[in-house]
């Protein structure tokens, strides 16, 4: 659906995209992810039209960019970072330009238009002027505005900026519901926006992508090895805590009420756990909790966008 | 074409802001005021419209930048700009739409003064070709100042600065023929500003003369900023 070869994009002497690839097939979602500045918004406004890449092609739907950039428009939806709404226009008139504009049928018009009011929430503000909505209601009609023809494919710049966690919730299933048949991209900070919505994730760094796939396979790039946290009661012999060195590495050992709390860290597919739980039993140990600790996208953000910055 | 869509939502964002009727009461008002007041119609006592449109040009330079000013500015202002340019409309398109939405409020200005022309008609003998001509050419001059003026709101990232640059280059190119009154240049630049001018095409109208190279000197400065309007948006790419 999306094609996206070696694409470059410098703003004077600023290199925003970096020579950059990726695919995107149908019925996928996939998140861009990195920090402000990394270049996500650039893609965005690269397979939009609005601007051109200084290197490099993109496809999407099968249309070049250069070649049939009006069919490329016709086959996406797009909200842009800031929803853009017209404040002189009232809901209603602005869903019906661009109804009109995204070429709806007029006989299907007006079931389009409340077919998104309802998705996006917005039947107690139709009559209202844009211009006075909060900032909720702004973010759902760009978003109505981005659904109304029923794109093949999605492309939603940070969506859930400025709803209240219920909307949020809300509008993650909407464009969980549109991905399964359509193709959706959306760029966000958000990591548990990824983890909630997207099949697959790019995380970009400096115009260029740091780490692809699921948010499985890049965690298991990312973390070499498992990390475990052990919980035992009573003390526990400083030589019996070494014997575990056997196992794994240990990071820290701590005693807290009682308790004395090991981490470890050890070799992927180690059968660790057993190893553990075998160690506890021989040294005749009270296993309170064990733990294995993953490594959270979180971190693997924090990790693939500093080691590349700076 | 799509544009019609493009021309309604325009229109409505004209008519549901208090400004699109400021600007045409502005300028009915101030018409027939200067006309009929500073103007001495009935004191003169003769049968000509002609002082009534020989305001024009100065009233232009007033109203048109009010409308053309919000053309691309408050797009920017709005960030709508960045839909406008991914909705599925050439350049050309979206840049007709917001000209011809212009047009349209030009138009219904223009018609809002027909009731002068018409009641005066009952007191003496008008040449009704003259009106006529001299319709037309507002008609074309008020294109002329729309293009420029759109073609500025698309260099400016506000409304204010718009509507100034506007007025300032409004008045500059309707009024460049008149410089050589106060300044002495050479014989040539004072053709070739005179020629420049859109006071001077204007004036033959004024006196109910059509004259094809008045008409395509308009029509070129019109089709002119249009073009460039558009490149200056290509290239924004």
């Amino acid at each position: 659906m999306i094609k996206v070869e070696n694409i470059d994009k410098i703003y004077g002497r600023f290199k925003a995209v970096d020579n950059v690839s990726f695919h995107i097939g149908k019925g996928e979602i996939v998140g861009l992810l990195g920090p402000n500045g990394a270049g996500k918004t650039t893609i965005m406004k690269i397979l939009t039209g609005y601007h051109y890449p200084t290197h490099g092609t993109a496809m999407l739907n099968g249309y070049s960019i250069y070649d049939d950039l009006l069919k490329v428009k016709e086959s996406t939806g797009y909200l842009p970072e800031m929803a853009p709404l017209y404040d002189d226009l009232t809901v209603i008139e602005y869903l019906d330009f661009m109804a009109d504009i995204r070429k709806v049928p007029k006989s299907r018009k007006k079931e389009e238009i409340d077919r998104v009011i309802q998705e996006c929430g917005l039947t107690p503000v139709v009559y209202r002027g844009i211009g006075k909505l909060s900032k909720g209601y702004r973010q759902r009609t760009g978003l109505a505005q981005a659904i109304i023809h029923s794109p093949d494919i999605l492309i939603l710049d940070e969506p859930t900026t400025g709803l209240d966690p219920n909307q949020i919730i809300e509008i993650r299933k909407l464009i969980c519901d549109i991905g399964r048949e359509k193709t959706v991209i959306l760029s966000t900070h958000i990591l548990q926006e990824v983890e909630a919505v997207c099949n697959r994730v790019l995380i970009m760094n400096h115009g260029k992508i740091v780490a692809e796939g699921t948010p499985e396979t890049i965690r298991d790039q990312v973390q070499k090895d498992d990390r475990f946290t052990i919980e035992v009661s009573g003390l526990v012999d400083t030589n019996v805590v070494k014997a575990l060195e056997a196992v794994s590495n240990i990071l820290s050992t701590e005693s807290i009420d009682g308790k004395t709390v090991i981490k470890i860290s050890a070799p992927k597919g180690n059968s660790t756990g057993e190893r553990i739980f075998d160690w506890a039993v021989q040294n005749g140990l009270r296993l309170s909790a064990l733990v294995p600790e993953q490594t959270s996208l979180e971190d693997i953000f924090r990790k693939l966008t500093n080691q590349a910055g700076v | 074409m799509n544009i019609k869509g493009l021309i309604k939502k325009e229109l409505k964002a004209y008519f549901n802001s208090p400004m699109a009727y400021l600007v045409v009461l502005f300028f009915v008002l101030s018409l027939n005021i200067f006309f009929f007041f500073f103007g001495q119609f009935f004191g003169k006592d003769t049968a000509s419209m002609r002082s009534y449109f020989s305001i024009m040009p100065v009233l232009f330079i007033l109203i048109l930048p009010a409308i053309s000013m919000r053309s691309w500015a408050e797009e920017r202002k709005l960030r709508t700009d960045e839909l406008l340019f991914t909705l599925p409309l050439s350049e050309f398109e979206i840049v007709m739409g917001k000209f011809l939405s212009a047009v349209i409020l030009l138009l219904l200005m223009i018609v809002l003064t027909f009731p002068v022309p018409i009641m005066l008609n009952m007191f003496g003998n008008f040449e009704r070709g003259a009106i006529i001509g001299e319709y037309i050419g507002t008609f074309l001059l008020g294109l002329a100042g729309l293009s420029v003026g759109q073609f500025i709101s698309s260099r400016t990232s506000n409304q204010i600065s718009a509507y100034i640059f506007s007025v300032v280059a409004l008045l500059f190119i309707t009024f460049i023929g008149q410089i050589t009154m106060v300044i002495n240049v050479p014989k040539i630049i004072d053709r070739l500003f005179s020629y420049l001018s859109l006071s001077t095409h204007f004036e033959s109208f004024e006196k109910g003369i059509f004259d094809t190279r008045d008409f395509s000197f308009f029509a070129i400065i019109t089709c002119l900023f249009i073009y460039l309007n558009v490149k200056v948006i290509k290239l924004k790419k």
